[in-house]
């Protein structure tokens, strides 16, 4: 239970907003953070614990793309495929994603490493084709950087080639020697 | 009913002009000058949405097209509706819609009544550009009784936002998103929720419909009948179809009757109840101990000679007579005119007897009234509610949307004392919606309003000027309640100091005012003073006869009210008028031609007392089981074992039924005409909507037929020459309209009231009632109404038997943590009267201490229940019990 190991941070998320509602979304990032994908299980006692039923947190839960239902790999390969990446070829990367883990959109690989899902516009449209990576960017999609993305992520769990996580306003730059 | 002339606007539609109050959606304006503008996400009850985009319309000066549906009029407005531009966009609209939408008209059961179906006929579309495949969604099972069949749907989100406005469950979600938006519950579960229909009724394709119908029928072969529902005071206009003799389906249209088109479970899936196989269909009569069929002649002419016996060997008053509130008026006039001028006895009773008398007795002997002084639309329009002992969604449904309504909709300030507490789960609850929530046991409730009495005199909050018209009254109370102290009033009823001033300022506060009464207060020891003391509340905030304010109890049966009014109880005639009542005696003389009876009448419980004693000779019971109803300390089964005649009027063959010398099979109310009263004393027509089950009659026939066997006919040509018979009788009876026009407050009897009529018992009434010390166990045990059930009538039906068919005890989460007991697990309850085991439902709902056992499966549960009756208004309490638990492993 959520409640029990979290008591502390859902406290913090709760003592934000006016309307015991609005705590949703941070309530479910919280349980997807901590399993992976949202559980039934979650999404009853983030229910419970905002005073909605379960369905209106299902209705939540399923309308945003950043939200897993089911469980994912290691690495969660979230394709843009809006208006400006599909004109610049989302659909091929899509493709190259598909042909080289053997997964198509919605599954995830045997190893369960990777798993492949298309999600709506990342505001990252002046450099596409591009996808997420967990919560990293990767932008102006190549075959060859895709190569060595996912080289890179199976041998270290991370690839230099990411461009994010973005922040706004964009956090100082560290001084030097701190 | 706003108090100020609303405001008007003038503007045109298609170049006529209208003039409607501000605010109003132009969609609405149109509808007034007969314009109508398709679109599907649009409902007057709902608010506006504008997702379909379906009722685009060209207003002038605004450069695009508006959705008439969430544009509000304005002064000058010129609306086109029919102009190629609008035409363009709807077809457009309605090719987006068609490009999913499967064609399998043939297989839907909208068919015919399908709003797609009609705007395509009317935009005529012959081909689509969309050569894609259609969305598909995968068929899921999505409930026992509502059935879904989402690639029909447009994604208009009425039954969403009907599930969640109107009825507060909030069991629908839209899932996903964009064209692949799917209409479910909670993942892959069934639906559980309040089963009202709302969802199947207000869906404008077929994407959601009724599996108790499902391909039954194609709407023009229906025949439809207009009357009103049996399964509660509510008195809800139902629309019942029929196809040859055959039950399909009930619903309601939006506008009609009290409930505005509103139906709970019970209404919309209970219907079958009528067409029960177990329905009795012959009369019989008991041949050597054995119940066999007989004919009718047969069956009548024996009760009818083995009457006149009786009545010649002993008297009138050897017989006595019991009737269900569930009959029409008409019935429940010719029951007693016959007990009363065929037999000549006062002693008969109904079912009013079991809690609603005491709602009525308190009313005429405060306010002078039989009725509420207040109606459906003054609850909507309340500032403040105040309910008392109701569950009102469980066993008021409808009368619960009105409280919802004026809470959510209007902002009323709504107060609850329930035994029951704020939980989401998958029905509706009241007090989740309460601004201040008293958790009552329901031995408290008297207690609790005392304390808020209490509040209100301490706080200065009487009102100034009852002060000087009625001092003994105010002083009374007041010293009468200083006399209590609010420690001790804390300490018994587990409420706080705080919460009770806080309360009485909210009330206080209110210009309008309503209070409901419930069966936790009406049923229950005390249940008459607690309905005199809100009264006397009413009185000291200055608001029982102010416009809008008013205190109603809620009848548990459809017919409460009537049975009263019809005076099929011991101790009224007609009217309702006492018995002493000279004036009204004479007239009804004059109307029967025959003096009425003068002896006493006798209640339910002094009739079985006279059974056992072997004083009462003889029992007509119309569609009432005592043995079935009431706990073995009744002793309901010697008695009528000890009687030389009873003569049960059923439909099925009950308990009681099944001791009678003869049964005669009656029809249910799907099968005959006549009025019923609801809870807020309004007529209203029942009409005929299948032939009788069998060789089945009205009851009022059987009467009838009866009385011309026994040598002083009752003569009725049809219900309607009864209704107009009652009416001579009770003058103005039943002017059947849309709305009632509820009685004032009869000052008269008001201020004898408050100089002497408060004072007989005030020393009772305002003093703290101790909790009962049985020595049992530590729970306190209710026999409740659940929403999917009506008394046992709603156990013949096949519909909500797939909600509910069996008894389960209900229990606080804590409590059964405590016990270690499951949900679904077994558990033994019991006291020093029996022991019973039963399946446990863990709610959350149930306060802790208390536990819940429904009614309707009482069988052998209610031997526990403790038995007492009233000692002013003779009412029969039996729905408590204290038990100990024990897990059964």
């Amino acid at each position: 239970m959520l409640k029990e190991t979290h008591k502390a941070e859902i406290d913090d998320i709760l003592s934000r907003y006016p309307v015991k509602r609005s705590a949703l979304l941070p309530l479910l990032y919280l349980a997807q953070r901590e399993q992976g994908y949202i559980t039934e299980a979650a999404m009853q006692e983030i229910a419970g614990l905002l005073k909605l039923t379960p369905p209106q947190v299902y209705e939540t839960a399923t309308f945003y793309t950043m939200l897993n239902l089911k469980p994912v790999g290691k690495f969660h390969l979230q394709v843009c495929k809006s208006l400006m990446c599909a004109l610049v070829g989302s659909d091929t990367v899509i493709g190259w994603i598909s042909a080289k883990l053997g997964i198509k959109p919605g599954e995830t690989t045997p190893d369960r490493l990777f798993t492949l899902s298309i999600v709506e516009c990342l505001a990252a449209c002046g450099t596409g084709p591009m996808m997420q990576v967990n919560d990293d960017y990767y932008e102006r999609l190549t075959e060859e950087k895709l190569d060595r993305i996912l080289a890179d992520l199976r041998q270290t769990g991370t690839c230099s080639l990411k461009t994010g996580p973005f922040m706004w306003p964009e956090p100082a730059p560290a001084k030097p020697g701190a | 009913m706003p108090d100020q002339k609303p405001e008007t606007v003038r503007l045109t539609i298609d170049g006529t002009t209208v003039a409607v109050p501000k605010g109003t959606l132009v969609i609405e304006a149109a509808r007034r000058v007969g314009v109508m503008i398709p679109h599907f996400c649009y409902h007057p009850k709902l608010k506006p949405d504008a997702n379909c985009r379906m009722c685009l319309v060209e207003v002038e000066k605004m450069p695009k097209l508006q959705t008439a549906c969430s544009t509000p009029v304005a002064e000058g407005m010129a609306v086109r509706t029919a102009t190629t531009t609008v035409d363009d966009a709807h077809k457009s609209v309605l090719e987006f819609i068609l490009a999913n939408h499967p064609l399998d008209c043939p297989v839907c059961d909208q068919g015919g009544k399908c709003d797609l179906q009609d705007f395509s006929h009317q935009y005529t579309p012959t081909t689509s550009r969309f050569t894609e495949t259609k969305r598909i969604f995968q068929k899921e099972y999505f409930s026992p009784l509502i059935e879904t069949q989402m690639n029909r749907c447009v994604q208009c989100l009425r039954c969403v936002r009907y599930c969640d406005e109107i009825m507060d469950v909030k069991a629908l979600a839209p899932v996903g998103r964009g064209t692949m938006t799917e209409i479910k519950h909670f993942g892959p579960h069934e639906l559980d929720c309040e089963f009202c229909g709302g969802c199947i009724q207000i869906c404008p394709v077929g994407a959601i419909t009724s599996r108790l119908s499902m391909y039954e029928y194609r709407p023009w072969m229906l025949k439809r009948a207009d009357t009103i529902c049996t399964f509660c005071g509510d008195g809800c206009r139902i629309t019942v179809q029929t196809k040859g003799n055959e039950l399909i389906e009930v619903n309601s249209a939006h506008g009609a009757g009290r409930n505005n088109g509103d139906l709970c479970a019970r209404g919309f899936f209970g219907f079958h109840a009528s067409s029960d196989a177990d329905r009795l269909t012959h009369p019989l009569i008991r041949r050597e101990g054995k119940l066999v069929e007989a004919t009718w002649e047969d069956a009548l002419e024996y009760v009818a000679e083995q009457a006149l016996r009786l009545k010649l060997a002993h008297s009138a008053d050897a017989f006595g007579g019991l009737i269900t509130s569930r009959c029409t008026n008409e019935d429940l006039y010719v029951f007693q005119k016959f007990m009363r001028q065929v037999i000549g006895t006062n002693r008969i009773d109904s079912s009013a007897r079991y809690g609603h008398l005491n709602g009525v007795q308190a009313l005429r002997r405060v306010q002078g009234t039989h009725r509420w002084t207040i109606a459906f639309e003054d609850i909507v329009a309340a500032n403040a509610l105040l309910l008392v002992g109701t569950n009102i969604t469980e066993t008021s449904p409808i009368t619960g949307l009105k409280v919802k309504e004026a809470v959510k909709k209007r902002q009323a300030s709504l107060v609850t004392m329930e035994a029951l507490q704020p939980a989401i789960d998958t029905l509706s609850n009241i007090t989740n919606l309460a601004l201040q929530h008293f958790p009552t046991h329901p031995a408290q409730f008297g207690n609790t309003v005392l304390g808020l009495t209490k509040a209100v005199i301490e706080g200065n909050l009487v009102d100034a000027t009852l002060a000087q018209q009625a001092p003994a009254f105010v002083q009374r109370l007041t010293s009468a309640l200083q006399g209590i102290s609010w420690e001790n009033l804390e300490a018994v009823t587990g409420q706080t100091r705080t919460q009770w001033t806080e309360t009485a300022k909210i009330l206080a506060g209110a210009n309008r005012l309503v209070i409901l009464v419930g069966n936790g207060v009406l049923r229950h020891p005390g249940g008459d003073a607690t309905v005199t003391n809100l009264l006397d509340l009413l009185i000291l905030l200055g608001k029982l006869d102010k416009p809008g304010c008013g205190l109603g109890p809620l009848a548990e049966e459809n017919n409460d009210q009537g049975a009263v009014e019809m005076g099929a109880v011991a101790e009224f005639f007609p009217g309702p008028a006492p018995l002493d009542d000279q004036p009204v005696r004479d007239r009804i003389a004059t109307v029967w031609r025959e003096e009425l009876p003068r002896t006493p009448g006798a209640s339910l419980t002094e009739m079985l007392a006279a059974a056992n004693k072997g004083s009462l000779k003889a029992l007509f019971v119309v569609g009432e089981n005592p043995v079935g109803t009431l706990p073995a300390e009744a002793q309901a089964a010697e008695a009528l074992g000890k009687l030389d005649l009873l003569v049960c009027q059923e439909l099925f063959l009950t308990e009681t039924a099944a001791m009678a010398h003869v049964v005669l099979p009656a029809c249910s109310y799907m099968e005959k005409d006549g009025t019923f009263t609801n809870s807020e004393g309004h007529v209203q027509g029942v009409r005929q909507a299948i032939n009788p089950v069998g060789d089945s009659r009205p009851d009022w026939e059987m009467f009838s037929a009866l009385s011309v066997l026994m040598g002083s006919p009752l003569e009725y040509g049809d219900a309607r020459e009864i209704l107009k018979e009652i009416r001579t009788v009770i003058p103005g009876y039943g002017l059947l309209g849309p709305t009632p026009t509820p009685p004032k407050v009869d000052q008269a009897v008001l201020s004898g009231y408050l100089t002497q009529g408060f004072a007989g018992d005030a020393a009772t009434r305002y003093a703290v009632s101790q909790p009962r010390q049985t020595g049992d166990g530590s729970f306190t045990l209710m026999f409740v109404q659940t929403l999917f059930h009506s008394g046992k009538l709603s156990t013949h039906s096949k519909g909500l038997l797939q909600l509910q068919q069996e008894g389960f005890l209900s229990i606080n989460p804590e409590d059964a943590a405590r016990l270690d007991l499951a949900d679904g697990g077994q558990v033994k309850v019991s006291n020093s009267r029996g022991a019973i085991t039963t399946t446990v439902k863990i709610r959350e709902r149930v306060p802790a201490g208390l536990l819940w056992f429904p009614e309707h499966f009482d069988g052998e549960a209610k031997q526990l229940a403790e038995w007492t009756i009233d000692p002013r208004t003779q009412i029969p309490y039996f729905k408590l019990a204290h038990v100990s638990l024990a897990k059964v492993s």
